[in-house]
């Protein structure tokens, strides 16, 4: 085996490749050589020297043999034993999840049309609602009119009943108020002639007298 | 002045025999092997009508990630019939390229050049054979003949083609994965071997604190490397898949 030493001196570092120390092999400093020791053969060209061993890029027999065969039976198990197991309990468990959201999707499409249909029925009963209120409201409304027709056809009634009687009372009044105006004129008009006026004369000037006034 | 052994390249790659015929390359490659089924053997013993975890949820992670990150991004649906070959490749060579940075393994079985030719070797051969089974001869002629090209640049264009599809391919396959994993093997060497050498420098105890340095680049670079082993993995495979789906649909 080549030993690097590097040697610091100063700034400066020098390296040089020696023969291990504790190797048999043939060293620079004259050490023997024990092939026996050597990792692999002795080259032909220096028969005293360890060989540097066959050449690293170049595959080796048996880990090419173990390798491609635990490969091939990996892969062979993968492919006709392992896998088509595992994918198979995939394959199941993604199913029963699809299954899962389908029914999911049903029993949702399913409850919105329910929902749908109570949210028609409701629209449809607060229509009819609607309805029997608006003509109950109708209804009321002529049953009201009929009554304010109704009152107000008694009102006028009795309004006109009232002015007749007010009229006729009214008119009883006057006729009171003339013949006693009739006979105070009467009087006065004897107690200051010494005569008695005509006293149909009196009642007539009397009346259109009053009925002046009442203008 | 310090003694740094730096160990020929033959000591950190080739390893010896733990049995005649069986060194630690192939241990790593039939372990990877056997990881990879009791993983999916034991996923496929879970119930699988409850939400995955553990064991099972990993492995069906992996799958998931074959089909929606590789299949389906190169292939389409029509190549979903690929994901166990492809998943066989990406957690074998996964599994291959992650001993490199655990205690006492520390040997990617992919720095060494068997698996990765065997590995691209293959794919080569899937890749073709899909080709002339979904073709016929008519896939030499879509790759060698590539349509929209002015037939006068056929003579440029004919040979790079056969030499791209079909030489290089498995060629730079297996040179990417192998060379990959081998530097950062050498990487991590070197900085442990400069660490130590720096911790036990005798003749100058100042340089002891600053085998700190190498140390930490150590660490970094083994993080790093859990990075490189799922990168090339994947590059890997998802090679694998453009080569199958470009030789089964040559539209794509």
């Amino acid at each position: 085996m080549l030993t690097a030493v590097v040697i610091q001196s100063g700034d400066s570092l020098r390296v040089k490749l020696v023969s291990g120390e504790g190797e048999e092999g043939h060293s620079e400093d004259g050490h023997s050589f024990d092939p026996a020791e050597c990792a692999f053969e002795p080259e032909e060209a220096n028969p005293n020297e360890c060989g540097p061993g066959p050449s690293p890029i170049i595959p080796e027999m048996k880990e090419l043999v173990w390798g491609a065969g635990a490969f091939i039976v990996f892969a062979l198990l993968m492919r006709f034993f392992l896998f088509p197991r595992l994918k198979k309990g995939m394959d199941a468990r993604y199913n029963s999840i699809r299954e899962g959201h389908e029914n999911a999707d049903a029993a949702r499409s399913s409850a919105r049309s329910e929902v749908a249909q109570y949210e028609a029925a409701v629209a449809s009963a607060k229509a009819e609602a609607a309805k029997v209120v608006d003509a109950a409201r109708a209804t009321l409304e002529s049953e009201r009119q009929t009554k304010i027709a109704e009152a107000n056809a008694r009102i006028n009634a009795k309004r006109e009943a009232a002015l007749r009687d007010a009229e006729a009372a009214k008119a009883a009044v006057r006729g009171q108020i003339e013949s006693a105006v009739s006979d105070v004129v009467t009087s006065a008009v004897e107690a200051a002639t010494g005569k008695r006026p005509d006293s149909a004369a009196v009642s007539r000037a009397v009346s259109d007298a009053m009925s002046a006034g009442v203008r | 002045m310090i003694a740094l052994e730096f160990p020929p390249i033959n000591e950190i790659l080739r390893w010896k025999d733990l049995f005649p015929g069986f060194n630690k390359i192939a241990l790593i490659a039939v372990a990877a092997a056997l990881i990879g089924t009791i993983i999916f053997l034991l996923a496929g013993s879970k119930d699988h009508k409850t939400a995955p975890k553990g064991v099972r949820n990993f492995a069906e992670s992996i799958v998931e990630f074959i089909e929606n990150g590789i299949v389906m991004q190169t292939m389409g649906r029509d190549g979903l019939g690929w994901t166990p070959f492809l998943m066989s490749l990406f957690l074998f060579i996964y599994l291959c390229n992650v001993p490199g940075i655990i205690p006492f393994l520390q040997m990617p079985a992919t720095a060494r050049m068997a698996l990765p030719m065997f590995l691209s070797l293959l794919v080569w051969v899937v890749f073709i054979g899909t080709g002339f089974k979904h073709q016929g001869l008519g896939y030499l002629k879509s790759s060698l003949f590539p349509p929209g090209v002015p037939k006068a640049l056929y003579i440029l264009v004919t040979p790079i083609e056969f030499i791209s599809t079909f030489l290089v391919r498995p060629f730079s396959l297996t040179v990417r994965l192998f060379a990959n994993m081998l530097a950062g093997h050498i990487l991590l060497v070197t900085f442990a071997l400069l660490s130590e050498a720096l911790f036990q420098a005798k003749g100058n105890p100042g340089l002891i604190p600053v085998g700190v340095l190498p140390l930490f680049m150590l660490i970094f670079l083994t993080g790093f490397e859990v990075l490189v082993a799922f990168l090339q993995a994947y590059i890997f495979t998802i090679l694998t898949a453009v080569y199958i789906g470009g030789a089964a649909h040559p539209e794509h």
